[in-house]
């Protein structure tokens, strides 16, 4: 047996204190899924190009499949659990993927939402334009897009 | 109100935007270990020796190779037997499974890999079908093992043996060298279409356990719960019952999730282990699972000088890759939808399915049919432009119309193709003739060019869908059914078909997830056929209901059935809004108190079937029609094209929910422009190249067109529920086609032949035109 090389990590996940041991190299991606059974966040490439596991750390948009565990010790992490309100209503971007058809099978979703999520506390209007380049990073098969652009331009919308 | 017709949301649409549907991959059992598959790393070779000795001892694995397989016959498919579980004397691919292992943790079934050895013994190796079908090439197969069930459309297509070509498909009508003699101008081309990938974001996840009375239970990510219940209970030799199949959400197939792909893994791993086993392969994977076919397509056309086609043959090619899967019936469809939606007297149509050491293909979203769309509706524009003719004239003057008669004898019916193709041309702004020349841009260099296509496709004909509807005392009802809802709101407009069949508001009807052991047979969530057969299948069952409660009310009423209606739950007599029952007053009425069920369910197969000798029969229940046209930017000095404008419009029969039939068709649309401009496999010497999302590019959202259109026609249909019928894969064909053409009128009347259309691909046509 290998020596105990695992980390002591303290983190807050949308808004919970968490403290616990982690192996150097587990992914952000597995810690959420498994260790916090959190698996609304999914992961499809592993290598951080189609966005299916899309979390906020601090903040930033980042792929939870790149991510050693460690790295967020001390940082804030929201996930697609904590996109939605206390009481679990829905959010507004929320809301547009599902009247704008924004979604089909859902794989790619949570991915989308957050990453839809960011950009809105970044540009709160954004041009066409800026929610492509954005959102490239977020691979969808099913919608062919329309209706995540659709759905961003709606949350978007003041009223 | 009818809620036939009616945009209703999704109801699955708060589950996935929050993120708690739950798909194979979220699913943890007590006890569960996690499996990791050892692959070839050969395209072809005998399997000398497999020693998994080393992993089982030092790491304490379960592992399964070819010595845990005796005593049972190994193979597996739907349609011929020619998969093994895992490796036996050979592999055929590279990424053919060779031992799987099961451990406590992913990292340790990972480790345990590098412990397993393995010696081969290098085969000549075949990666295209030419090369298959040459003389003296290896043979990949010889024998063609059909399973104990197979599907009835399996008997139209003629298995070879000896050969690498798996199976056959021809059919013809009158004389097609007779035609080609008749006709003035003959045009015969060589079409290309590269292998691609499905590209489902869920990647395929299996879970499998055995209960101790020895009944197999598997939750997995599958288009078709019972057929895998079937095959495993082939595998296993089990009666049907002792094999459960549940299928929770599904992220994604279009295909690639059709017939048993990782279940008979997890099964056999988790008979041996004695826990469950569950199985999530990687993206890499994923594109040694499954992939589109590639195919070569040879088409030879005769016209006369007004434009009339009088004559064509096409043989077809489709390489299926190792394994047989599906293929067979995929080269089947698309032999005979190789004339394309037009009237010609003469055809000769053969399509083959041969095996090649490359990943298995098998059903993809359009299913045989984008591959010679791509080719009959690029010569029809290179027809319409050395005849001088408008290409939306040309079509129209040869277009399929109601009743006509297609290749296989079908009579065809639910024909709105005109309109289709009228829809697309106003969209696009077509405007005859002058719409093929190339449109200059104020940028030097960059041109532009308009393109249209229009597409026939079948679907799976004979095929059995059956559902159970159970009403409940409150009013509430419950759809039980095999289908799967993989994204295209199938919970949803069987939920609208049901409400409508008993006459309940859509909130109280629910639709069940697939659980063999209690929602009836299905035979697949593909072919576009769900709303057609399993809708016709649930209507009939929610008329069952209906019956008896307007029977049980017609008593208490003491008035005539005819003289009754159900309303949004409550039952009338018709004219008299006051004499009405609510649910729980019939029920009351018939069971002296608000309890109990009634039951509705309906077996509804479709009739139809092939001729093995001629071909000619009934191919499919109903035929999906559609047009696509698009306005492509090409770069002509570095031969990129971006496709500025894309439409398409898909006769729909009836739409149930229209909402949810054209949001279903974008995604068709941005597949298909993902696979005329870029998408492709690539292999050397057999080994894949681009086996990832960072080398193999689906469409992004910067690859979105400035305009985007999915429009519908509504030509009901006599068969399908309420005038339905399938329109899921509709978009995909015609949209290669539309931009290849676009290209094509943008660069005077270029074409290319090859998918995809590759920058390079462009500027070597332009400059073996002179005109680069």
């Amino acid at each position: 047996m290998s020596a105990d090389v695992s980390v002591q990590i303290r983190f807050d996940v949308n808004g919970t204190g968490q403290d616990l041991r982690v192996d150097p190299e587990r992914r952000l991606v597995d810690l959420l899924r498994e260790d916090l059974d959190m698996t609304g966040t999914k992961e499809s490439c592993a290598v951080g190009v189609c966005g299916a596991c899309s979390v906020l750390v601090d903040g930033e948009l980042l792929s939870a499949c790149l991510i050693p565990a460690v790295m967020v010790d001390g940082r804030s992490i929201t996930t697609i659990e904590g996109i939605a309100g206390p009481n679990g209503e829905l959010s507004a971007m929320q809301e547009a993927f599902i009247v704008e058809g924004g979604l089909q099978c859902g794989a790619c979703t949570p991915g989308q939402v957050v990453a839809a999520t960011a950009l809105l506390r970044e540009q709160p209007d954004p041009s066409d334009a800026e929610i492509r380049d954005w959102m490239a990073g977020n691979l969808c098969r099913c919608t062919g897009y329309a209706g995540i652009i659709r759905a961003i331009r709606s949350a978007a919308a003041p009223g | 109100m009818s809620v036939i017709g009616a945009d209703a949301p999704r109801v699955d649409g708060p589950a996935k935007v929050t993120g708690a549907a739950q798909y194979t991959a979220d699913i943890v059992l007590p006890g569960m270990l996690h499996a990791k598959v050892l692959r070839s790393t050969m395209p072809h070779a005998r399997l000398v020796r497999i020693d998994a000795s080393a992993a089982e001892r030092e790491l304490g694995v379960v592992t399964i190779t070819r010595d845990d397989l005796t005593g049972m016959d190994p193979y597996y498919g739907p349609v011929v037997k020619d998969q093994p579980i895992v490796g036996i004397d050979r592999v055929l691919f590279a990424g053919d499974v060779i031992a799987v292992v099961a451990a406590e943790a992913r990292d340790i079934a990972e480790e345990a890999l590098d412990l397993i050895e393995v010696e081969y013994e290098p085969l000549p190796v075949v990666t295209d079908s030419d090369a298959a079908m040459a003389e003296g090439a290896p043979v990949l197969h010889a024998a063609r093992r059909t399973p104990q069930v197979t599907f009835p459309d399996m008997k139209s297509v003629h298995f070879q043996t000896d050969s690498n070509v798996c199976s056959v498909y021809h059919v013809e009508r009158g004389d097609v060298e007779a035609g080609f003699a008749d006709a003035d101008e003959l045009f015969e081309d060589v079409y290309s279409v590269p292998t691609i990938q499905h590209g489902h974001i869920e990647p395929h996840a299996s879970i499998a356990y055995w209960e101790p009375s020895g009944k197999l239970v598997v939750h997995t990510s599958t288009q078709n719960p019972s057929v895998i219940r079937t095959q495993l209970a082939d595998l296993f030799g089990l009666p049907e019952t002792s094999v459960r199949v549940i299928v929770p959400y599904v992220g994604g197939g279009y295909g690639a999730k059709t017939y048993p792909k990782l279940e008979p893994i997890v099964a056999a791993l988790s008979r041996k282990a004695r826990r469950p086993v569950s199985l999530v392969i990687s993206r890499e994977e994923v594109f040694m699972t499954a992939v589109r076919h590639a195919a070569s397509v040879r088409i030879k056309t005769g016209v006369r000088c007004d434009g009339t086609l009088v004559a064509r043959r096409v043989v077809a090619t489709y390489d299926t890759g190792a394994y047989a899967d599906i293929g067979p019936r995929t080269a089947k469809n698309g032999g005979y939808s190789a004339g394309g939606p037009y009237r010609i007297e003469h055809q000769d149509l053969t399509s083959y399915c041969v095996y090649t050491n490359k990943p298995p293909a098998g059903a993809f979203r359009g299913f045989g049919v984008p591959q010679v769309c791509w080719a009959y509706e690029s010569q029809m524009d290179d027809i319409a432009r050395r005849l001088g003719m408008d290409p939306v004239e040309l079509r129209k003057r040869n277009l399929i119309q109601e009743n006509d008669l297609f290749v296989t004898g079908d009579r065809l019916v639910s024909v709105g193709l005109d309109k289709c193709l009228d829809q697309v041309v106003e969209a696009i702004g077509w405007r005859g003739i002058e719409s093929t020349r190339p449109i200059e841009t104020d940028r030097p260099g960059f041109v532009r060019g308009l393109g249209l296509a229009v597409m026939i496709k079948s679907t799976m004909t004979p095929s059995n869908s059956a559902a159970s509807v159970r009403l409940n005392a409150d009013g509430s009802a419950t759809l039980l059914t095999s289908s799967v809802e993989i994204g295209q709101g199938s919970h949803t407009g069987l939920a609208q078909i049901v409400a409508e069949a008993i006459g309940l508001p859509l909130d109280r009807v629910s639709v069940t997830f697939p659980d063999t052991d209690f929602t009836p047979y299905d035979q697949s969530t593909s072919s576009s056929r769900t709303i057609f057969s399993m809708g016709h299948a649930a209507r009939q069952a929610g008329i069952q209901i209906r019956d008896q409660l307007l029977e049980i009310a017609s008593g208490r009423f003491e008035a005539a059935v005819e003289d009754l209606e159900i309303v949004d739950g409550s039952i009338r007599v018709k004219g008299v809004p006051a004499q009405s029952l609510t649910i729980p007053q019939v029920f009351t009425t018939h069971f002296g108190a608000a309890v109990g069920s009634l039951f509705g369910a309906f077996d509804y197969q479709t009739t139809g079937g092939l001729d093995p000798d001629t071909g000619m029969g009934k191919a499919s229940a109903f035929w999906f029609l559609s047009a696509a046209g698009a306005e492509v930017e090409v770069d002509t000095r570095t031969g990129k094209i971006r496709v500025l404008r894309a439409v398409t419009s898909v006769d729909v029969g009836k739409a149930i929910n229209p909402r949810q039939c054209w949001l279903q068709n974008e995604g068709s649309m941005l597949t298909a422009l993902g696979s005329a401009l870029f998408e492709e496999m690539l292999f050397d010497n057999g080994q894949p190249v681009n086996a990832s999302f960072l080398d193999y590019m689906l469409p992004s959202m910067e690859d979105f067109p400035d305009t985007f259109r999915s429009m519908l026609v509504e030509t009901p249909h006599p068969e399908g529920p309420y005038g339905a019928k399938g329109m899921g894969e509709a978009g995909l064909g015609p949209v290669a086609p539309a931009i290849g053409n676009a290209v094509a009128n943008a660069l005077g009347g270029v074409r290319l032949r090859d998918l995809p259309l590759r920058p390079e691909r462009v500027l070597d046509a332009l400059t073996k035109e002179g005109l680069q």
